[in-house]
C-alpha cells in the first residue's frame, strides 16, 4: 500500500526512476524478441538447433560468433533468438535489482519477481519445445511469449509517474472503459491463442481442425474490432482531455486496422487469393512464393502486431483502473469480489 | 452492461485458455484411403491387414522406404533414391551446415497431408483443393493424358507453383531440395496407387479367401507395373509434328471456328465468349470417388428406411456400411465441388505458356479433369483431331486474351443464337 511519502519520494525523486526506466528498457527490449519468436515459427527453425540449453554442445554464449552470423540462416534465426532472450532475461532481473536498490513499493517488487519468474519458465518452455520436439509445446510457448511482454507493460505503467497521482478529478464514463479494456484485453488474447492454433499445425491435423480454429479467429477479430471502437469511441467522448488514454485509444484504433489488413495480406501471401476473386487478372496471375521474403515478414508482423494489441488494450485497462480508485489492491481486491459472487 | 454478465463473460473467456493446447502430439501416421475402403465395403481386419501390409512395404512419414528399394539408387528395383526419401520425409530439422529434413512436412504435409492425400489441415479452405496424390493422377505434364508425369513435370509444378491457386512456387528452395520433394511425391502416389490396388485385390477375395502375402503377389503383381508406369513416363512425352507454316490470322480463324464447332466443342465447357462459364457440372476424378460413394449412401440409407423385407443379418450389415460410408464422408474426404473450366481470357496458362505447352494440354486434355483430349488416346490411334488443327486451336487460344468480346464468334451454337439476337 502506498503512503503519502512513498508517493512523493517515488515521484520527485530521480534516483527512484531506475525502475521505471528498467521496466521502459525491458517492454523495448521484449517487442523485438516476439518478432524474432514468430521468425523462429515462420521459417521453420524451431529445431535448428538441436539441443538445449547448449548450442551444438557449446555453451549459449560461447557458440562461435561467425560460425552463428555466417552459418545457415535458421540456425542464425534460432541461436539469435536464444542469445536475445538471454537479454531480456537479464533485464528483468535488472528492473528487480532496480526495484529492491530503490526501495519500490511492494506491489513493484512481487510484480519484478513474478516477471523474473515467468522469463524464466518461458525459457524452459522454449527448452522442452526443442527437448521434446512437440508442436504443441512451441504453441504454448508462443502464446506465453505475448503474455510476458503485456506484463512488462504492468511494470512500466505501475512504476510510472502517472500511476502514482492516482485517482482522476473526472471520474466520467471510467468504469466502462475499464470493463470494454479488460474486454479488449481478453478478447486479444484468446484472439492470439487462436492465431498460433493455425500456425502451429501438428503433422496429424485434419481439415475440420484448422477450419474450425480459421472461423473462430475471424470472427474474435470481428469482436475485437467492435469492442477497440466502443472503448476508442468511450474514451473519446469521455475522457478526450486525458492523453495517456485517449493516445493508446487512438494507437489501438489504428493498430486494429493495419492488423486486419497484415491478416488478410498473411492469407494471400501464404495460400493466395480465394478463388471468387479469380475473375480479375491480378488474382488469376498470382502465385504463391513459398519462404519469400514478403511471406515471411507478413506473416511475422501479422504476430507482433498481435501482441502490441494486446499490450495496448492492457494498458488502457489498468490506466482506466488506476485513475478510478485511490490504490490498485483496492481495485484489484473489487474485482475478485465481483468475480466470486 | 450488468457487472455479474460482465464477469460471467471474462471467466468464459479465461477458463479455455487455460487449457488450450494441452495434449500429446503423436509422430505422424499415414491414414487408410477410407473412401475408397468403405466404397468396397471392407471389414475392419481387412482394414487393418491392408494398413499393415502398406506399412510393410513402404514404412512409416519418418522412415519411408520401399520394398524391393536398396542401399542406393542403383541396387533398388523401384527406382526411388533412399537418400532423396529421407531428406523430405521426417521431422523438420536443420543443422549447422544448412542440411535440412523434413522438407514434405514443413513445405507441403498442411495442404497436401501427410499421406498425400490432400486432406491437409488447411485443404478445406482452398479452391482447387490440393491435389490428392494417391490415384497418381496428375494434372500438368507433357506426356500422354494416361501417362504419369515425368520428373521433370513435377520440378517444374514445385518450382513454379500453380498460377491462380494455394499451390505455392518453391523456387527458392536448392535444386536438391526441389528434387527431394518430387521424389518423396512420387512415393507418396506409388504408394497411395498400391494402397488402391490392395484395397481392389481385397474386394476381390471370395469367402474365407486370403490375400497372398507372397513377393510374386506384392512385389511382381502390385508394385511393378505401378513403378513401371512412372519409371517409363519419358518414353510419352507428346511431341508435337512442326507447326504448319500457315498464316497467323487464317490459323485463329480456323482455331475459332475448331473451337466453338462441334468438332473441338471447348465453347460448351469454357462458354460462348470463353470466359470459362460454360458447363460446370462436372467433377474431377479425384472427386468422384466421393460422390459415388455419397449417392451409394444415399440408397442404402434408402433401402434401410423402405425394403421391410431386409433380413436381420442383410439389415445389420446394411447399417454398417452405412455407418462406415457416411463416417468416410464425414472424416476423410472434402465437400464435393464441381470443375471450373478456365476463363481463357486472361492469358493465363497453369500448365505453362509456351504453344508447346498448350499443344500438349489440349492433344492429351487436362488428366484428371473434365477436359477432354482431342488426340488420339494412344500413339498411333486416330483423335478427333490433326495436329495441324490442334496448333490452330493454339493460335486461337492464344489470340483470346486480346480478341474483343463482343466481337460475335464465327460460328454461334444453335441455343445460343437465339438467346443472342
Ligand atoms: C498452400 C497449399 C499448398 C502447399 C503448401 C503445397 N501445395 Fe501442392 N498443390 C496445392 C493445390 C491447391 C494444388 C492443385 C492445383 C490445381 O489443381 O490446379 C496443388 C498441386 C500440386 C501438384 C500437382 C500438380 C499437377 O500437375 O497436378 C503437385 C505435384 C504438388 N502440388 C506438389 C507440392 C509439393 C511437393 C509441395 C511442397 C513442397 C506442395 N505441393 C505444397 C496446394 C499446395
Ligand atoms: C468438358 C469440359 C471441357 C471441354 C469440352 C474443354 N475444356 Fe478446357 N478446361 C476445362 C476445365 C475444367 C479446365 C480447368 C482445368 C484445371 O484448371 O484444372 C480447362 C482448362 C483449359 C485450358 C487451360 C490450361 C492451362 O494450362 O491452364 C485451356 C487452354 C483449355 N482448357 C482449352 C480448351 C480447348 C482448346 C478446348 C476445346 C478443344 C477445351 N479446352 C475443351 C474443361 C473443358
Amino acid at each position: 500500500m502506498n503512503t503519502v511519502s512513498d508517493v512523493k519520494r517515488d515521484l520527485w525523486d530521480d534516483a527512484n526512476r531506475w525502475p521505471h526506466r528498467c521496466a521502459v528498457a525491458l517492454v523495448c527490449a521484449t517487442f523485438p524478441l516476439i518478432w524474432i519468436g514468430g521468425l523462429v515459427t515462420t521459417y521453420g527453425a524451431g529445431m535448428a538447433v538441436p539441443d538445449w540449453p547448449n548450442t551444438y554442445g557449446y555453451n549459449l554464449w560461447l557458440y562461435p560468433a561467425e560460425t552463428w552470423i555466417n552459418g545457415p540462416w535458421k540456425l542464425f534465426v534460432e541461436h539469435g533468438h536464444r542469445l536475445y532472450a538471454t537479454l531480456v532475461g537479464l533485464l528483468t532481473i535488472a528492473f528487480l535489482v532496480s526495484a529492491w536498490w530503490c526501495q519500490a513499493r511492494p506491489l513493484v517488487l512481487w510484480l519484478g519477481a513474478i516477471a523474473l519468474a515467468g522469463v524464466l519458465f518461458q525459457g524452459a518452455l522454449g527448452g522442452m519445445r526443442v527437448i521434446q520436439d512437440q508442436v504443441q509445446l512451441a504453441k504454448i510457448h508462443g502464446c506465453f511469449g505475448p503474455a510476458f511482454f503485456a506484463f512488462t507493460v504492468v511494470l512500466a505503467v505501475v512504476t510510472s509517474r502517472r500511476w502514482q497521482q492516482g485517482r482522476l478529478s473526472n471520474q466520467l464514463g471510467l468504469g466502462k472503459i475499464e470493463r470494454l479494456a479488460i474486454m479488449t484485453t481478453l478478447l486479444a488474447y484468446c484472439q492470439l491463442v487462436l492465431g498460433s492454433q493455425l500456425r502451429h499445425l501438428p503433422a496429424g491435423a485434419r481439415p475440420g481442425d484448422f477450419r474450425f480454429a480459421l472461423v473462430f479467429h475471424l470472427l474474435t477479430a470481428l469482436a475485437l474490432c467492435v469492442a477497440i471502437v466502443f472503448l476508442g469511441l468511450r474514451i473519446v467522448r469521455t475522457q478526450r482531455r486525458e492523453p495517456s488514454l485517449l493516445r493508446p485509444a487512438l494507437g489501438l484504433a489504428s493498430l486494429i486496422m493495419i492488423q486486419v489488413t497484415l491478416g488478410a495480406a498473411t492469407w494471400v501471401a501464404k495460400y493466395g487469393w480465394p478463388s471468387w476473386l479469380t475473375d480479375f487478372g491480378f488474382a488469376a496471375a498470382y502465385t504463391v512464393a513459398a519462404d519469400s521474403r514478403p511471406q515471411a515478414w507478413i506473416t511475422t508482423a501479422h504476430v507482433a502486431a498481435g501482441s502490441l494489441i494486446l499490450a495496448t488494450s492492457l494498458l488502457i485497462a489498468l490506466r482506466s483502473a488506476r485513475f478510478a480508485r485511490a490504490s490498485l489492491p483496492v481495485a484489484a481486491g473489487a474485482w475478485i469480489a465481483e468475480v466470486a459472487r | 452492461m450488468n457487472r455479474v454478465a460482465f464477469f460471467r463473460f471474462v471467466l468464459c473467456c479465461v477458463s479455455p485458455l487455460l487449457f488450450a493446447g494441452c495434449g500429446k502430439y503423436d509422430p505422424p501416421q499415414f491414414s487408410l484411403n477410407m473412401v475408397a475402403i468403405a466404397k468396397q465395403q471392407l471389414p475392419f481386419d481387412q482394414q487393418q491387414e491392408v494398413s499393415n501390409i502398406l506399412d510393410g512395404m513402404f514404412g512409416t512419414p519418418d522412415k519411408p522406404f520401399v520394398l524391393g528399394q536398396g542401399k542406393s539408387i542403383a541396387d533398388s528395383e523401384t527406382g526411388l533414391d533412399p537418400k532423396k526419401l529421407a531428406v523430405a520425409a521426417g521431422p523438420v530439422r536443420s543443422d549447422e551446415f544448412g542440411r535440412e529434413t523434413g522438407l514434405y512436412r514443413r513445405h507441403c504435409g498442411h495442404c497436401h497431408g501427410t499421406t498425400g492425400d490432400g486432406l491437409g489441415p488447411t485443404a478445406m479452405l482452398l479452391n482447387p483443393y490440393p491435389r490428392d496424390y494417391r490415384p497418381g493422377k496428375f494434372k500438368f505434364k507433357a506426356t500422354e493424358r494416361a501417362a504419369k508425369p515425368t520428373r521433370a513435370d513435377l520440378e517444374l509444378i514445385v518450382r513454379h507453383g500453380v498460377q491462380g491457386t494455394a499451390m505455392p512456387a518453391f523456387g527458392l528452395l536448392p535444386d536438391a531440395q526441389v528434387d527431394a520433394l518430387v521424389e518423396y511425391v512420387k512415393y507418396l502416389s506409388i504408394r497411395g496407387q498400391v494402397e488402391l490396388r490392395l484395397i481392389d485385390a481385397m474386394a476381390e477375395l471370395g469367402q474365407d479367401e486370403k490375400l497372398q502375402l507372397t513377393r510374386a503377389n506384392l512385389v511382381d503383381e502390385i508394385l511393378k507395373p505401378i513403378v513401371e508406369s512412372w519409371n517409363t513416363a519419358n518414353e510419352s512425352i507428346i511431341k508435337p509434328e512442326d507447326k504448319p507454316d500457315v498464316e497467323l490470322a487464317t490459323s485463329i480463324d480456323k482455331g475459332r471456328e475448331l473451337f466453338y464447332g462441334t468438332k473441338g466443342n471447348c465453347a460448351k465447357c469454357h462458354g460462348p465468349s470463353a470466359l470459362g462459364d460454360g458447363q460446370t457440372s462436372d467433377y474431377d476424378d479425384w472427386t468422384k470417388p466421393v460422390t459415388e460413394l455419397a449417392s451409394d449412401l444415399r440408397g442404402e440409407e434408402e433401402r434401410l428406411r423402405t425394403d421391410t423385407d431386409l433380413s436381420n443379418e442383410d439389415r445389420v450389415a446394411l447399417k454398417m456400411h452405412v455407418a462406415l460410408a457416411s463416417q468416410a464422408l464425414k472424416a476423410d474426404s472434402l465437400p464435393p465441388r464441381t470443375a471450373q473450366p478456365r476463363n481463357l481470357r486472361q492469358g493465363i496458362y497453369r500448365g505453362g505458356r509456351r504453344p508447346v505447352d498448350l499443344y500438349r494440354r489440349i492433344y492429351a486434355g487436362i488428366n484428371g479433369m473434365p477436359m477432354p483430349a482431342v488426340g488420339p488416346a494412344s500413339p498411333g490411334a486416330k483423335g478427333t483431331m490433326e495436329p495441324d488443327e490442334i496448333w490452330s486451336l493454339v493460335d486461337y487460344v492464344l489470340s483470346l486474351p486480346y480478341e474483343s468480346i463482343s466481337q460475335p464468334p464465327h460460328h454461334q451454337p444453335a441455343t445460343l443464337s437465339k438467346a443472342n439476337f
